[in-house]
């Protein structure tokens, strides 16, 4: 998503300014920096492991080992590092950064959307921070949030196609086409994008247009397969057009670019599920919860799940505390009914059925008068 | 909040009613313990509910069926043992032999052909009603924009799969649809899991010889069981049809009746229809089912049921309607059992 390079190379800067005094062991953090910046990850990381045997404080070096972990992917390792670092010398510079993105990588994207709004809280204007946690919002499903976010930056940047895309996809899932076409028009002025063509192929996503959608969603993927979100988009246009096969291949090459792509692991699971692949399921309802902890959805499919494995009272109480937060939720009741009979509690059974058919013909109503039902 | 969950099948689960004949290896087999079973099951129409083209007996029977719908002319025309569909739009022609014909035929049979390894649903069906062709069930609302189309919807692999998994036997859905030791129709094995080790063990004289009894399956479970294909209650609330349109799927209109008790073995599928026999079609047959709950005879026996104040013949005839599906040129029993009066709205 964001780069973090700048964030690397800032690091390194106050790195070089701080050898004043080279002796042998700060020879080692020179060496590895140097290391570093040569791109030689491995061999930076033995480096600075080194001179923290020698100098455990320096919290330079550990967040330069942090950085260097994140880099070939050790997001655990590298937040142990910023954590300590901050711990030591908290507010350092770039480390509640470069922590938070690796929390955002470890999908724990709450944790990291926390630090964020501190990030951005104690410097507004910087524009890295608030597209991370635009980013973040958006992941976790709260659009208004992120419109709340970008609007003033948007409108002092308008040329920034960063701030347009998020803030347009943002309001684009608030089901506020109109106001989201603006800002494809803004980024369609600079050609043919693969983030126009994701742009309106979500709008189209989410209006029902599902061939219309694939048709944009696959130009997308023609243009850049890897900009974030495209392959999730497009699996989801694929399995209402009817190819759950294709779909589960998209859902795949979208986890494969980034394992904690809320949608893609939920869909996925849907349809491992469906095939029996249960363990398979749990593995992305797991990392999908990480990244939405009380997610109904997720915990529906949980439920399902539990259901399905004949696990009856997890399945009870589950499905007990959905229906509870979301009365409307009929896959919920409809699940619950199930589970009471299968529990020989017809008279709970009874009453669960009762509220589906009520829900139904509430929902049938309104589609007759023309109201959308989600 | 709602998880996506797969398209919807459009799935003809005709009735049954017309005796069919099919290949008897399967059921020699199973026969030679369990000879009255598999003798009736024969004869019914479950058994019958595919056959491909070749073996169609309605295909051969019928040589020459056409239709015009909208801008396309179809013909289905027998040639050697091969039927072939013939979509015109008046300019151009498109010829493809039929692979498959799902459904026995009391009410209709719906043809699928292949084309470069895509399986497709044929736009038009056969229905006894009118002893024609017609629009498909569910093809309503897609308009063909060319001549592909036009001869049938494109269904994916997995859908495909559903769609022989319910009509036939021995189907291999995963991880590819494989249908090299498919059985043609609903065979012992497709309800009787593990019929083949049973098989072998008896014949080995092998303890644990047993099988699963289906009999045992609770109200409740028999209802999925039989819903795997006949969709369940829980399929149809969550991802409908609502409507008429729901009427074919009587686990789903079953449930939603008053009477209905999960619990209680006199209202399951089976109460009323033996499984292995074709379908009762006298309308008195059905009144000792009735009488189980809703009799003297069963008060006296602690059931707290009301007696009907009208009859106590032919019961169904007025709790359990025969609909008008529209575009099935068919009345289907609706199994919602209920005090269904005149002009009432159809209960969902």
């Amino acid at each position: 998503m964001l780069a973090p390079r700048l964030l690397l190379l800032a690091l390194l800067a106050c790195g070089l300014a701080a050898w004043a005094q080279p002796d042998a062991t700060e020879e080692i953090l020179k060496q590895a920096i140097v290391l570093h910046q040569a791109g030689n990850i491995a061999g930076a990381i033995q480096a600075y492991e080194k001179y923290l045997a020698r100098r455990p404080d320096s919290v330079l070096a550990l967040s330069n080992l942090g950085a260097a972990y994140a880099r070939v992917g050790r997001y655990q390792d590298a937040i142990v590092q910023y954590r300590h670092a901050l711990k030591l010398q908290p507010g350092y510079p770039s480390a509640e950064l470069n922590l938070a993105l690796a929390y955002y990588k470890t999908g724990q994207t709450e944790t990291a959307a926390g630090m964020l709004e501190k990030v951005h809280r104690a410097a507004p204007e910087e524009l890295q921070p608030v597209l991370l946690l635009a980013d973040c919002r958006l992941g976790m499903g709260q659009n208004k949030k992120v419109i709340e976010l970008l609007t003033p930056f948007a409108e002092r940047r308008p040329d920034d196609l960063a701030i347009a895309y998020l803030l347009g996809t943002a309001l684009v899932r608030d089901d506020q086409p109109a106001r989201g076409q603006v800002l494809v028009d803004r980024i369609l002025r600079h050609g043919d994008s693969a983030e126009t063509w994701l742009l309106l192929g979500t709008a189209k996503l989410n209006a029902g247009d599902f061939p219309a959608a694939l048709a944009d969603l696959a130009k997308a993927v023609d243009l850049n397969s890897n900009l974030p979100d495209v392959y999730s988009y497009y699996g989801q246009a694929l399995l209402r057009t009817g190819d759950p096969a294709g779909a589960t291949a998209a859902y795949r090459k979208a986890l494969a670019a980034n394992p904690y792509d809320f949608t893609a692991n939920l869909q996925l699971a849907v349809l491992l599920t469906e095939d029996e692949k249960i363990a398979e399921a749990l593995a992305c309802l797991g990392r999908a919860q990480q990244v939405r902890p009380n997610d109904l959805a997720v915990r529906y499919q949980l439920a399902a799940i539990a259901l399905h494995d004949g696990k009856l009272d997890a399945a009870r109480r589950d499905l007990e505390s959905i229906v509870k937060e979301a009365p409307r939720y009929t896959e919920a009741h409809v699940a619950l009914a199930t589970v009471y009979y299968r529990l020989r509690r017809k008279d709970d059974g009874d009453r669960e059925r009762a509220i589906v058919q009520k829900l139904n013909a509430a929902a049938q109503v309104k589609q007759q008068q023309g109201v959308n039902v989600k | 909040m709602t998880a996506l969950s797969r398209g919807s099948v459009v799935c003809l689960a005709w009735m049954a009613a017309t005796v069919y004949l099919v290949d008897a290896a399967p059921l020699e087999t199973c026969g030679a313990c369990h000879r009255a079973e598999t003798q009736a099951f024969a004869a019914s129409g479950m058994a019958g509910a595919l056959s491909s083209a070749r073996n169609s007996s309605i295909l051969r029977a019928l040589p020459k069926l056409t239709a015009r719908i909208g801008l396309y002319s179809y013909v289905i025309a027998r040639a050697g043992n091969e039927s072939i569909l013939t979509v015109s739009d008046g300019k151009e022609t498109l010829r493809v032999p039929i692979a498959w014909v799902f459904g026995q035929g009391s009410v209709g049979q719906t043809f699928v052909f292949q084309m470069e390894d895509r399986w497709y649903e044929s736009r038009v069906s056969y229905f006894s009603g009118t002893g024609g062709l017609d629009l498909t069930l569910g093809m309503e609302d897609i308009t063909p924009h060319n001549l592909l189309e036009a001869a049938g919807r494109l269904v994916g692999p997995a859908e495909m799969g559903l769609c022989f998994d319910c009509h036939a036997t021995n189907v291999v859905k995963t991880p590819a649809l494989d249908l090299a030791g498919m059985i043609e129709g609903v065979q012992c094995e497709r309800c009787h899991q593990g019929a083949e080790a049973h098989l072998q063990a008896v014949r080995a004289r092998s303890p644990g010889a047993t099988m699963k009894r289906l009999g045992a399956l609770s109200t409740e479970e028999l209802s999925d069981f039989c819903g795997q294909c006949h969709r369940t209650w829980s399929q149809v609330a969550v991802r409908g049809p609502h409507g008429i349109e729901n009427v074919r799927f009587q686990p789903y209109r079953l449930a939603n009746s008053k009477c209905y008790d999960a619990a209680d073995r006199r209202i399951r599928c089976t109460a009323c229809h033996d499984p292995h026999h074709e379908i009762e079609t006298s309308l008195a047959a059905y009144d000792t089912k009735c009488a189980a709950c809703h009799s003297l005879a069963a008060r006296r026996n602690g059931a707290a049921t009301r007696l009907c104040r009208v009859g106590v013949r032919e019961c169904v005839k007025c709790h359990m309607p025969k609909l008008d599906l529209p575009g099935a040129h068919a009345k289907f029993t609706d199994h919602w059992i209920r005090i269904a009066k005149p002009n009432a709205p159809y209960p969902n």
